[in-house]
């Protein structure tokens, strides 16, 4: 079956009407857990599994697929209108996305991260199409030496996107890493910083740390300043929507991040997040006015929107045509596959095409059904803001509390969302950036993991980094990065503060 | 919610007053409100399958609802301290695999339950094998050309597990002690990575669930050389037993197991009543096929039973494990 | 404007955590060597550099001035007050007093006065809750206190 042959079949599958169904339930239900902060697509498709034994195999993973990329556009809303990221990722569309809302223009950020993840997902549902063969080999090449020099090089680029001082952007970065190392050591068994707390041996809670960083020091700041300035003005349809250069001024980055999102959303592990911070990064790099960044800039929505989005498509590659899934998520799609007696790998697209091409189409109507959906929501979310902050928060601390609580059942996590938020709060009114830190916590394992093992499997030879044509590519990038930057602060134009040269 | 609760404890208390009468068996008034049974793994994860599986069935036989609780964490101990942490009044029960029964009091500081004593077992569920699988390009076609070829480069294949301690860390450390034969142990984090490094012959091979490796060797990506069950294995009949070949003894065998438990000081009666509705709902052809296509045999038995091999398998394992840390 | 006693302050911090968290974990993991890393080795690693950064930070800070943030310190105890109280109460008493209580604290340290409008609130944010999470979702989460 060629590819035309397959989207048309796939076509014919995805447009019965009781997939569509299920796809278009999959895709609100996603939207509104995502909406929420704290509970994510894996809450909600956790509560779906016991029905999907019940449903065609093409029914639940079109359903389950429809939560999956529907939480991603539900959780830029409450990213960009109340700062309460969920994930890594929509933590870095909290950087320019809230500003701009606070600037009164929620609607144009909202507005932009809609677009940026419909076009991000139909271009990454292209690359899936024409290069889920080649991802998948490629995917295969990397071994612990590609991933360890990947994940440096994300973490070297992306240090600073945080903006403000870099020995503050650096301190957090730290800071996250060190964290990340709380848990069980995977290579050794030995158990770190857990101070006899069990419930710390898989390590600290990723969502509770998002939510203590964001949610709750942005809420225990928002308190009292919120009120201060009454509700913003009646927003007319015109402000809701972005100009027409500020829409122009998108394409590139969109084009960017699909292209990063795509080709790290394939590699199992955290490719969406990664490709996100490095598109942020990259368009920053890239901009003319660099010191937009953090204030309120649209690329800095546009790229890694798209950049996530493209990712959550092509993070289907390794676990259909390998079988082998690339995060929790995924497992659980796998999951709903093995009950229905599919397994998923590399024989799948000749034994299953239906499968395959329905579920690639079904990716497309559910993206366009999801952008058809949010558009016109976004006038009512923009009006939430008008309601007073006072009669907001009590219930937003609430849904942290039950979000981080269904992730893993554990109130352990809400009592460690207190403390983080505690600090959390500390950290913000010192203008030290937490998605920085978040990118250390995402990255530091990852990194240490790898790194150990790739010495492990050279029996201890550091040459491999260079032997490996892969590896090596990404430790030159990452040379040249520090180069650049270290050129870049000795001989730059623009005024750095000192400490710089401390890193 | 509230209200239905106590119409059904009425209904319970009634019935279990008339029935008293009818035949005076204790834990009558049992169960009162609907079960919870505490899974230490997230959802759609195995155990969290096979609990499922058996809440359908065991609801229908109580008259009560049976609620699956993921509490993930530790290597499935999580879940069994959550089912310690509730009241033993046999409506707080567990699933849990061999780990947090048998291992778990060596490789964890800070357990804060002691197997022997703190928990009582209901019964075993079911086991699964592993299958010794390596990348295509492995030299060896069987066990014992794999043995030899280990034999004359010590310490030259490497093998993945998912950590340290971890069910494959330590088949493939008893299998090689067993074998005389010294292997590379690679930790990683699931058995996703595990299988990704032996496709793109990061690493020789390693010890996993034969479900995982099924596709691959279909795909001709991947050999499976033994098992390490008893028996073949219905999922894969044509892999031959590990045990007796190449030197290794006849009664080798490294299983993995799922065991329903509660905690110590839940009623006599109740483990009884709850062992028998177990065996029964195993019983079932319609459950043993869906056990078998995530990979699990069942594998009926008395609490007794289980409570034999969780010593028997405390003490194979804790011989491993001191070994392992001699040599490091 | 006085100095910046605010950098001055996580700066310290920041460095005796470094240290902390070097000293930590050099006494009770191995740290190995570069060829075959221990699980200490990192966190000994980050731990020297965090003390770097954060005694960077305290020192430039030194030279600078900056207005003092004022501190919403009733707010922050009121919200991590909250987030408390529902993380204790919430496996004994269930969702709908947990949350409750919760609102009530949180809402406790608004900038408005009045009681009305609180229990207002109370109410409409146990329903919402109520409504999302055990209807809508149905979380596996105890709704009211245990019988037993």
């Amino acid at each position: 079956m060629n590819t035309l042959d397959g989207l048309a079949h796939g076509l014919s599958v995805a447009l019965q009407p009781s997939i569509l169904v299920y796809s278009l339930f999959g895709a609100l239900l996603g939207t509104f857990v995502g909406v929420l902060p704290g509970i994510g697509a894996m809450a909600a498709i956790t509560l779906l599994l016991p029905i999907t034994y019940y449903i065609s195999s093409e029914a639940a993973l079109v359903m389950l697929a429809g939560v999956y990329y529907g939480a991603q556009y539900g959780g830029a809303v409450a990213s960009i209108l109340l700062r309460l990221p969920g994930t890594p990722q929509s933590a870095v569309t909290t950087l320019d996305g809230y500003p701009l809302a606070q600037q009164g223009r929620a609607g144009v950020a909202l507005f932009t991260s809609m677009i940026s993840s419909f076009c991000g997902s139909i271009l990454g549902i292209v690359i899936l199409v024409l290069l889920a063969g080649w991802l998948a080999e490629v995917a295969t090449m990397f071994g612990a030496a590609e991933y360890a020099a990947m994940m440096i090089m994300g973490l070297v680029a992306a240090a600073t996107v945080g903006g403000g001082a870099p020995s503050k952007s650096l301190a957090m970065v730290v800071v996250g890493l060190i964290l990340g190392c709380v848990g069980t050591d995977v290579n050794s068994g030995a158990q770190r910083f857990t101070f006899g707390q069990t419930q710390l041996l898989d390590g600290i809670n990723l969502v509770a740390l998002a939510m203590g960083l964001f949610g709750v020091a942005e809420v225990i700041a928002n308190i009292t300043k919120a009120d201060r300035h009454g509700p913003p003005d009646r927003i007319t349809l015109r402000q809701l929507l972005p100009q027409r250069n500020e829409l122009r001024r998108m394409v590139a980055p969109i084009a960017r991040g699909t292209t990063l999102g795509g080709f790290f959303g394939a590699l199992p592990g955290t490719g969406s997040t990664i490709s996100s911070f490095l598109s942020y990064a990259m368009e920053r790099r890239v901009s003319r006015k660099p010191e937009s960044f953090g204030k309120g800039a649209i690329e800095g929505i546009a790229g890694p929107e798209a950049a996530n989005n493209s990712a959550a498509i092509t993070a289907f590659v390794p676990t259909l045509t390998l079988g082998i899934p690339g995060d929790p998520i995924m497992a659980l799609m796998l999951g709903a596959l093995v009950i229905h007696g599919i397994q998923p790998g590399p024989m799948m697209l000749e034994a299953r095409p239906d499968m395959f091409w329905g579920l690639v189409a079904s990716f497309g109507i559910g993206n366009l059904f999801l952008l058809i959906l949010n558009l016109p929501l976004i006038g009512i979310w923009v009006s939430m803001l008008r309601i007073p902050f006072r009669w907001l928060y009590p219930a937003i601390i609430v849904f942290i509390c039950l979000g981080v609580y269904s992730v893993r059942g554990a109130t352990f996590d809400i009592v460690m969302v207190a403390g983080i938020g505690a600090v959390g709060y500390l950290l913000a009114l010192a203008s030290f950036s937490p998605a920085m830190l978040l990118l250390g916590f995402v990255l530091g394992p990852l990194i240490e993991t790898n790194l150990r093992r790739a010495m492990l499997i050279s029996r201890g030879d550091p040459m491999v980094f260079i032997e490996r044509p892969i590896a090596c590519l990404f430790v030159v990038a990452t040379t040249g990065l520090i180069l650049f930057a270290t050129c870049k602060a000795i001989f730059g134009s623009r005024p750095q503060p000192k400490d710089e040269a401390t890193s | 919610m509230l209200r239905n609760y106590s119409r059904r404890s009425l209904l319970a208390v009634t019935t279990a007053g008339l029935s008293f009468l009818a035949m005076p068996v204790a834990a009558q008034d049992w169960p009162t409100a609907p079960v919870h049974l505490f899974v230490g793994f997230p959802a759609g994860s195995s155990p969290d399958t096979i609990a499922r599986i058996i809440a359908e069935p065991l609801s229908a036989a109580l008259g009560q609802p049976v609620v699956v609780e993921n509490k993930p964490g530790a290597g499935g101990v999580i879940g069994v301290q959550q089912m310690l942490a509730q009241k033993g009044t046999g409506h707080s029960l567990g699933i849990t695999i061999n780990g947090p029964l048998t291992t778990a009091p060596r490789l964890i500081d800070d357990l804060g339950y002691d197997p022997a004593n703190d928990i009582a077992p209901v019964g075993l569920i079911a086991t699964s094998p592993l299958v010794l699988a390596v990348g295509a390009d492995y030299p060896a076609d069987d066990a014992t050309a794999f043995i030899e070829d280990a034999r004359e480069n010590p310490g030259d294949i490497s093998y993945g597990s998912v950590g340290q301690g971890s069910g494959a860390h330590l088949t493939a450390e008893l299998f090689a002690s067993e074998a005389g034969i010294e292997l590379f142990h690679i930790p990683f984090q699931s058995y996703a990575e595990v299988t990704t490094s032996i496709l793109g012959g990061e690493i020789d091979g390693g010890f996993m669930a034969p479900s995982a490796a099924l596709p691959h060797v279909e795909a001709g990506k991947m050999k499976m050389l033994g098992i390490t069950s008893a028996e073949p294995f219905a999922q894969v009949p044509d892999v031959p037993v590990l045990a007796g070949q190449a030197g290794l003894p006849e009664d080798f065998r490294a299983e993995l197991w799922n065991a329903f438990i509660a905690p110590a000081e839940t009623d006599d009666a109740t483990i009884q009543m709850l062992n028998a509705e177990l065996i029964e709902i195993l019983g079932d052809s319609e459950v043993q096929k869906k056990l078998l296509a995530i990979g699990w045999q069942t594998a009926p038995g008395t609490p007794d039973d289980l409570s034999a091999r969780i010593a028997q398998d405390t003490a194979m394992w804790g011989e491993v494990i001191d070994k392992t840390e001699a040599e490091d | 404007m006085q100095r910046d006693y605010q950098d001055l302050a996580w700066g310290a911090i920041l460095a005796l955590l470094g240290a902390f968290v070097a000293a930590y974990a050099a006494t009770s993991y191995e740290i190995g060597n570069l060829r075959r890393m221990g699980p200490g080795f990192f966190p000994v690693a980050l731990g020297l550099v965090l003390m770097l950064l954060g005694a960077a930070i305290g020192l430039s800070a030194l030279k600078r001035a900056a207005a003092p943030q004022p501190l919403a310190w009733r707010e922050g105890l009121g919200v991590i007050g909250a987030l408390i109280i529902f993380a204790l109460l919430m496996p004994r008493l269930g969702v709908v007093i947990a949350t409750a209580l919760a609102s009530l604290t949180s809402s406790a340290v608004a900038p408005r006065q009045g009681v009305l409008w609180r229990l207002v609130l109370c109410v409409a944010v146990t329903f919402l809750t109520w409504l999302v999470f055990v209807v809508a979702l149905d979380m596996t989460i105890p709704v009211w206190p245990k019988v037993q």
